[in-house]
């Protein structure tokens, strides 16, 4: 049944009318939650996990050792690693290709944490609209460009001990041990 | 010679009018997006001319090009007449608005601020505004699609449901001002805003007023085009020119119903207080219209959608009677006075 004061609210459509009094102080608070887009980039926060990209060291020589340990990270099977032996230095080994097909990439970031020497990092590149699919397939090259671009402060190349320095150049004269076959 | 002076004359009145009126239209939708906008914390169309205002130019030309899409086994004729049965009596009945109060006299010639003061004012645009349901009800028909049918079926139903306590509660006023005619409607609530028919007819003004949102299929009312459920409503399969009759008629309708809301309600033309008049009459016609349609707005920012059996039931259980009270006290009251 309704009461008297319940009768008076429904005549005279109270809830009606406080919803209009929310509109209206609504439209004359004047704040907009939402951004021009194009005209007006939104403000990413850090730890955005946009395009990855590869990084280089201080002196310009890239970080990748091509280990393939984000090969096996990846959950979408995105990165194709191919490692290789540096001409100059056949102890070491860098990634020959490194394929990372950016149209099968979840950016999940986790390439990024399984790194050894920290060679990826996602950057805030969101804008990845094309005309032509095979430019999101990233090569290394590219991946270093986008890289140079979003991460201006390189780390530095770690610098051995003359210690470990004698320590290799000893083991190079007299010949690396290598494992043979056959013998466990 | 005389006579075709003054079809010069009438002729230039509807232009003017329909030209008014078709402006307000094309800018009424620019205004619904941006109050709306407003109200939700947006900014609304920015990127057409300065603030979008050329917003309602860039959608007119985009309609206008648009391809004009007959769905087959639609009814060809009766589906390309019903936009045009829709927009003619939303546009018509701006015939027996009086704008203003005074004509403007050159020469001979006197260009009056209405296009023809007919005595059944009242009765011409509600006849005319049972006829737009028709164009909605057959465009649904003619289109051979379920949502479009239905969408027509429901727009029929509230459209006649409606019309009831609209016209009921219009009765109130006609009582008061013992006419038709919207010039004597109006020329009746002259001298401050007391006189206006909405101090002693407030209930009718409230029930005109839902009535009146009911009509124009605006929210909360807004059944007959309810996207959700019925994709577009009874203008689903129209597309390009024929769309934007259907949109023209709706905002037409809605310009039409603020003016005789203010003709019947608020007092057309007349300004509040005596020392006010030296602000033109026509200008304060506007105003009222402009805050009228603001309200259709506002409440489309604010209030959900109804229920199809609440719609019915508010309209046959609540605003019918409470119309057919307020017509019966104001003829005995009136009855009385007099």
């Amino acid at each position: 049944m309704l009461t008297g004061k319940k009768l008076f609210q429904t005549v005279v459509f109270s809830e009606i009318l406080q919803g209009l009094r929310l509109t209206f102080k609504h439209m004359l608070r004047g704040k907009v939650i939402t951004q021009q887009y194009p005209r007006e980039k939104p403000k990413l926060p850090d730890g955005w996990r946009g395009a990855i990209v590869h990084l280089r060291y201080d002196d310009g020589t890239e970080k990748c050792v091509g280990c393939a340990l984000c090969e096996a990270a990846c959950p979408s099977h995105c990165i194709t690693v191919i490692s290789a032996e540096r001409p100059d230095l056949p102890q070491k080994r860098i990634a020959e290709t490194y394929i990372l097909d950016m149209t099968k990439c979840v950016f999940c970031g986790f390439c990024v944490q399984a790194c050894p020497v920290n060679a990826l990092a996602a950057s805030k590149e969101y804008e990845l609209a094309t005309g032509d699919k095979r430019k999101l397939v990233m090569t290394k090259e590219s991946m270093l460009t986008l890289g140079d671009r979003y991460f201006p402060v390189r780390e530095k190349r770690p610098v051995y001990s003359g210690e470990r320095i004698n320590l290799f150049e000893g083991l190079k004269a007299a010949g690396f041990p290598h494992a043979e076959k056959g013998h466990g | 010679m005389d006579i075709a002076i003054q079809i010069g004359v009438v002729l230039f009145q509807i232009v003017l009018v329909l030209g008014g009126v078709l402006t307000h239209v094309a800018y009424l939708t620019y205004a619904e997006r941006k109050v709306l906008s407003d109200m939700q914390d947006r900014l609304g169309p920015m990127e057409v001319g300065p603030h979008g205002l050329l917003q309602p130019l860039a959608d007119g030309l985009k309609l206008f090009f648009k391809e004009d899409i007959i769905p087959s086994g639609a009814n060809k004729i009766i589906f390309s007449a019903a936009p045009i049965l829709v927009l003619v009596p939303a546009l018509i009945g701006f015939a027996v608005v009086p704008f203003g109060r005074d004509s403007l006299q050159i020469g001979s010639i006197e260009i009056t601020p209405y296009i023809a003061d007919l005595n059944i004012g009242v009765l011409y645009i509600l006849a005319f505004a049972s006829i737009g349901a028709y164009g909605i009800l057959l465009g649904g028909w003619a289109s051979n699609s379920k949502y479009a049918l239905l969408g027509g079926l429901r727009s029929a139903a509230q459209c006649i449901s409606y019309e009831l306590p609209l016209g009921l509660a219009l009765v109130g006023p006609i009582l008061l001002a013992e006419s038709l005619s919207l010039k004597t409607m109006t020329e009746a609530q002259g001298g401050g805003f007391w006189h206006w028919f909405i101090i002693v007819q407030p209930v009718a003004f409230v029930i005109y007023m839902i009535c009146a949102i009911a009509e124009t299929n605006r929210l909360p009312f807004d059944l007959p085009e309810a996207e959700s459920e019925l994709v577009a409503g009874f203008f689903t399969e129209y597309s390009g020119m024929r769309f934007s009759l259907f949109f023209l008629a709706e905002y037409g309708n809605m310009i039409l119903v603020s003016c005789i809301a203010v003709v019947a309600f608020l007092g057309g033309w007349q300004a509040p207080f005596s020392f006010l008049e030296f602000i033109p009459p026509i200008i304060w016609f506007l105003a009222k219209i402009y805050f009228l349609l603001f309200f259709y707005i506002w409440l489309r920012a604010t209030v959900p959608r109804l229920r199809f059996d609440q719609l019915m039931t508010f309209c046959w259980k609540v605003m019918l009677p409470l119309a057919l009270v307020n017509a019966l006290v104001t003829s005995i009251v009136k009855y009385i006075v007099t």
